[in-house]
């Protein structure tokens, strides 16, 4: 009962950030300095096309009215014209979605794999040196700059030990499982990049709730009950201490996807983040605007799944 | 040099009449990453100072191009043969200019913002709210388009980075002046009839203080990414340099395949300044906390 209560708040308040996202940036890219046809069309038109695109896309009319129909176009899927490729740019984006869930799906789940034993290893040997040399390493990375190490994984492991493809998603021509296995070696790289940008920030913050945990008294009654250390680790403190890690896997999707747009510009690697870069350098605007809708839309997603996954793993919430 | 400090100064307890900003930096100063990250900051604050007498604005072309460091170019030269550790010198102003001008933008909203929400109730609600929803959306993505939108200068950099910073110093700031409308010393000034703005800022503000310091820092770092973030996909301001945008010109033309010290040491500098921000606010916190410092 109370479980569908708080899926059904999760839902709204999802489906509140993803209105206010729209929202936002229908009002800025309005109300900005700037001219609002280049919203719609090429810079540089003449003054006499720009009329009638003013027409044409009702930027004549008034605000309100114009944003009504932005929503109602919205609904329907529709994110306004690339004018550089003349494609709708809910198609220009779409082919390149299923790359970026692919890149950010593999490097949160990796995330997660690694960062729990590192987590674990880091609180149970709490001021050893294991815990010294993770807690460094953890400042270090969590200040990493995504491009740089990007960059510097790019030019040791792709170039000079040709490890791994330095560009693309997928080699042509390839089919059946020549063509996965080309996909699993392109992503490697941009995965990893991603990895290890935000795998300090988990790390720090398993080692810390789960130290807290470790002291808490039903750690210390399951002790005295003769448990071993172990399973008091990984079933008693363990299962508690998760829960601010899952919060901060809501939190940092949207970082992840800040990631994902630098990583991709970096491999050449076909996803969302490299439309948008694209999109920067012909000034593509309903590109870059249809993309921060379609991102903003994967994090509410995933956000509300993180949410459901917390729902489960929290009995407080199903009580 | 520090450890013979605290050998010395050790065994005479501080006098009890020490003012607590006294106490926080007495343990500051025994901090030797602290102090040592302190130093750097400090350091490109002056780089980023005196950047004209240093090194000649990198323009126009030179004849040695993508040379690897030598003793005429320590961090070698791009491909279109300008000193790379010019760039990096005066890509150290922009990258300072841009992170303190955004993040005290930033701070000054978040903390405004903050206060309120924890002062008054009514505003709690749709604070809070606007807060969690910012927090939720892929900031980088809005960066790029509204910086886009806006045309690209340093000033541009600059509104845009704070305009998507605030929240989460507002986050900070309203959790901890919230702990503090509780205690009896704010109920006191109301019942003498303390006016709303004096209770906030006389009472409020300074309680909250120590995590605007904390915030300033971490906000300013993280700013400068930002910087770099947008600068390295083009949206940088043309007429100057900064970190970002070495990596960004690296990218473009494809140094960063045969060049590894065009992206290097630019990246060495974002990593540098990063790292230390954080260790300044760690010991900073270490050093403000009774039960971590050690007099």
């Amino acid at each position: 009962m109370h479980l569908t209560g708080y899926f059904l708040q999760r839902l709204i308040r999802g489906l509140v950030t993803f209105w206010f996202a729209v929202t936002v940036t229908f009002f800025l890219v309005r109300l900005l300095p700037g001219d609002p046809v280049l919203a719609v069309a090429a810079p540089g038109m003449t003054e006499e096309i720009r009329q009638t695109q003013l027409q044409q896309f009702g930027l004549d009319r008034p605000l309100l009215v114009q944003y009504f129909a932005y929503l109602r176009e919205l609904v329907q899927g529709n994110l306004g014209v690339s004018f550089l490729r003349s494609q709708p740019v809910s198609q220009v984006l779409m082919e390149r979605l299923p790359w970026t869930l692919l890149l950010t799906g593999s490097a949160l789940l990796l995330t997660v794999i690694l960062g729990v034993p590192l987590g674990v290893l880091a609180a149970t040997r709490a001021r050893g040196w294991v815990d010294q040399v993770v807690q460094i390493t953890g400042v270090v990375g969590q200040s990493l700059f995504v491009p740089s190490l990007g960059i510097l994984l790019l030019y040791t492991l792709g170039l000079m030990l040709g490890w791994f493809p330095i560009g693309g998603a997928v080699k042509s021509g390839l089919t059946g499982f020549s063509y996965y296995l080309s996909v699993l070696h392109h992503l490697i790289l941009p995965c990893f990049t991603l990895v290890l940008a935000q795998l300090a920030s988990y790390v720090l913050t398993l080692r810390a709730t789960l130290i807290e945990a470790l002291g808490e008294e039903y750690c210390d009654l399951a002790r005295a009950k003769g448990t071993r250390e172990n399973k008091v680790i990984w079933k008693h403190a363990l299962r508690n201490a998760l829960l601010p890690t899952t919060t901060l896997i809501g939190l940092q999707i949207g970082f992840l996807v800040g990631g994902a747009v630098l990583t991709e510009t970096i491999y050449a690697y076909p996803g969302v983040g490299r439309a948008i870069y694209e999109a920067v350098g012909q000034l593509d605007f309903p590109v870059l605007q249809g993309a921060f809708v379609l991102l903003a839309a994967t994090v509410v997603i995933a956000n509300l799944v993180t949410d459901i996954a917390y729902g489960f793993l929290d009995p407080r919430v199903r009580a | 040099m520090t450890m013979t400090n605290t050998s010395t100064t050790a065994p005479t307890l501080p006098p009890a009449d020490l003012k607590p900003a006294q106490r926080t930096w007495r343990a500051f100063r025994r901090n030797p990453l602290g102090m040592g990250s302190a130093a750097v900051i400090l350091l490109m604050v002056l780089v980023a100072l005196i950047a004209p007498l240093l090194a000649e604005f990198p323009s126009g072309y030179g004849i040695e191009i993508l040379m690897p460091p030598s003793a005429a170019h320590p961090f070698g030269t791009d491909d279109l043969g300008r000193d790379v550790l010019a760039q990096v010198i005066w890509g150290t102003r922009i990258s300072m200019i841009i992170g303190f001008a955004s993040s005290f933008l930033a701070i000054l909203i978040g903390v405004a913002l903050g206060i309120l929400a924890a002062y008054a109730k009514r505003l709690d609600a749709p604070i809070s709210m606007l807060v969690d929803v910012s927090l939720a959306l892929p900031v980088l993505p809005l960066m790029i388009l509204v910086a886009a939108l806006v045309g690209p200068s340093v000033t541009t950099l600059v509104v845009v980075i704070a305009l998507f910073s605030w929240p989460e110093v507002t986050r900070i700031v309203r959790s901890q002046a919230l702990s503090v409308t509780r205690l009896p010393y704010v109920d006191a000034a109301r019942t003498i009839g303390g006016s709303h703005f004096w209770i906030m800022t006389r009472h409020l503000l300074p309680a909250v203080a120590p995590i605007i310091v904390v915030s300033v820092v971490l906000t300013a770092s993280r700013a400068v990414m930002s910087e770099a973030g947008l600068s390295f996909l083009g949206l940088g301001d043309p007429e100057s340099w900064s970190w970002g945008k070495i990596l960004f010109n690296a990218q473009r033309s494809g140094a960063l395949t045969v060049a590894w010290w065009c992206t290097l040491f630019p990246s060495l500098a974002i990593l540098l300044l990063v790292v230390s921000s954080t260790l300044v606010s760690i010991a900073y916190n270490d050093a403000r906390n009774p039960k971590t410092r050690e007099n």
